[in-house]
């Protein structure tokens, strides 16, 4: 077990921004992805693992600080010279020398940035900066604070390919926060969903998505036309332009496919999607008024 | 964990460079630090000069006059350059980044604290020939020349702690600038660099410029430059009160910027 956190509280004046009463654990080669929308208390978690915010509760890890290594939502550094020199500096040891950073460098195609200064770079050379950084600290654990906000969408895709293709094969741990639930798709293996604070729910993520979604759902678009021919079956909770249906069965799912091929709609299976996770933990959550993982997840076995 | 090692060293040749590089990117250094107090010796020693005889009188004033704006390199490129650049790079969250990279305060400070001497000393060696070039400054004894190194050097490490703890605990680039600057122009007035000599101070001023370090400088340093008898012993106090002002104000500041760790 690399980390483990039990009834931690943080407060920012009377204000209880973070709350996680069951114990979370991270566990070696643990690829988790933490998910909420803003003010869930994702950021403030990474900071009190890092001792960055005064919290109370336990924060268990047999890691030192520097077996730690994170990339902060905002990553700023000085703009009085080449980037070369920070990343010489930060890394004690000097590119020309360095086959392994070389490498990194290349992957990353930065080579020709690192003659410019920081301000001078655009947001995705920024972020591949920092993440050549924390790569070389080559840390047990590592944390990604919206690795990928604020760049656009060709850039954030192949920002992730590239991290997908680092990653792949190795045995390193990460904690993930992100907005873009395809990101996680293709990165991580556990859920920490988070909500004003409090946690819904911790896991890997197919349990998760047999928790709230069942085997397999399918969706279609959010037409009169579809209501009414779906209309026997029940919905999962969707964003509104959507309609989303479990399958408990296979048989089940073969008939809402059936029916959806004869009537010439469209569809899309999941059974791993986390945006209908999230959705669909997210409502339970709000319609039980408690969260799933501190009232006890058997609640919600079946 | 290679590069973690490596950052341990507590001096280390890149993160010198970079500490220097950081150092001379900053424009405040070159204008206060280097520019303002050659182009102030060479108007005031200038100005002495059209208004004595010429004799040994005269290049005793601009000894001393020189010496004391000497004084003046520490407190522009550390004292006020240090602080401001310090609290700019708090505000973008520079060091706690640079911590995270796992590399300690203590660290980047050693590295800082170096480079921000040999800056000055570069700028003491512009000083010195200017000053040799444009005013007659006479030349010192060795025990003068060594005394004058060792109170400058003493006084730029109080002025580094002190600006490191200013601007660690106001924390914004606005807030510092002001307090530095006040603090500045403070030790420049009650030093006697700006017209009033300690001697014609009004009594309240006195008391304050009797404890700050550059009155000593300014005020009675031709007598060590020259290796005559001087009684240190309130220049010393000086040293030590600033000394423990700054030691109390860092204290504060190493204690409030503790990282709480599991």
């Amino acid at each position: 077990m690399l980390l483990s956190i039990q009834n931690l509280t943080v407060r920012y004046g009377a204000d209880t921004v973070l709350s996680i009463q069951s114990p979370i654990e991270i566990a070696e080669g643990d690829r988790v992805g933490v998910i909420g929308s803003n003010g869930a208390g994702k950021t403030t978690l990474i900071k009190s693992i890092l001792g960055l915010v005064p919290y109370q509760g336990i924060i268990k890890t047999g890691l030192k600080p520097e077996q730690m290594a994170v990339h902060m939502q905002f990553n700023e550094y000085t703009d009085s010279m080449p980037v070369k020199y920070i990343m010489e500096a930060i890394l004690g040891r000097k590119i020309s020398r360095d086959k392994k950073l070389q490498e990194l460098i290349f992957f990353f195609e930065f080579e020709d940035c690192l003659r410019k200064k920081y301000t001078k770079l655009s947001g995705g050379q920024k972020q591949r900066f920092t993440i050549i950084l924390v790569m070389m600290q080559n840390a047990e654990l590592t944390f990604y604070d919206e690795v990928t906000s604020g760049l656009d969408f060709e850039t954030r895709q192949k920002l992730v390919e590239k991290l997908v293709e680092w990653y792949q094969g190795k045995d390193a741990s990460f904690l993930m926060v992100s907005h873009y639930y395809e990101e996680l798709d293709q990165l991580a293996d556990k859920l920490l969903i988070l909500d004003k604070g409090h946690v819904i729910d911790y896991g890997r993520r197919e349990e998760l998505f047999r928790r709230y979604c069942g085997r397999a759902v399918i969706i279609v678009g959010n037409t009169e036309k579809n209501m009414t021919i779906l209309s026997e079956y029940e919905k999962l909770a969707s964003p509104a332009h959507l309609i989303a249906m479990s399958c408990e069965s296979e048989e089940k799912e073969n008939r809402i496919v059936r029916l959806l091929l004869e009537n010439d709609i469209n569809y899309k299976r999941s059974n791993n999607d986390i945006e209908m996770l999230y959705i669909n933990a997210k409502a339970r959550a709000d319609m039980t008024g408690a969260t799933v993982h501190s009232a006890g997840k058997e609640k919600y076995a079946k | 964990m290679q590069n973690k090692s490596k950052n341990k060293r507590l001096i280390s040749g890149q993160m010198l460079l970079f500490e220097f590089r950081n150092t001379i990117g900053n424009p405040y250094v070159h204008i206060f630090g280097v520019g303002m107090p050659v182009l102030m010796m060479i108007i005031i020693t200038r100005a002495v000069a059209g208004e004595m005889p010429e004799g040994p009188m005269l290049s005793a004033t601009m000894t001393s006059i020189f010496l004391g704006i000497g004084a003046l390199i520490p407190m522009a490129t550390i004292f006020m350059g240090y602080g401001v650049a310090h609290a700019q790079e708090l505000e973008k969250g520079i060091p706690q980044r640079l911590e995270l990279f796992g590399i300690q305060i203590s660290v980047t400070l050693c590295n800082r604290i170096l480079s921000e001497i040999i800056f000055m000393s570069i700028a003491f060696v512009i000083y010195f020939v200017a000053g040799y070039g444009f005013a007659e400054v006479e030349s010192p004894s060795v025990s003068g020349a060594l005394l004058y190194m060792v109170c400058i050097l003493v006084l730029s490490i109080i002025l580094f702690c002190l600006s490191h703890a200013i601007a660690s605990l106001l924390k914004k680039f606005g807030a510092t600038y002001c307090v530095t600057m006040i603090l500045y122009f403070a030790q420049m007035i009650l030093g006697g660099m700006m017209g009033i000599s300690y001697d014609n101070m009004p009594s309240p001023m006195q008391v304050a410029a009797k404890l700050l370090p550059v009155t000593y400088i300014n005020r009675d340093f031709y007598t060590v430059w020259k290796g005559e008898h001087y009684n240190f012993v309130p220049m010393v106090q000086s040293y030590l009160l600033m000394g423990a002002v700054t030691g109390i104000l860092l204290f504060v500041t190493v204690r409030k910027e503790r990282r709480e760790l599991h």
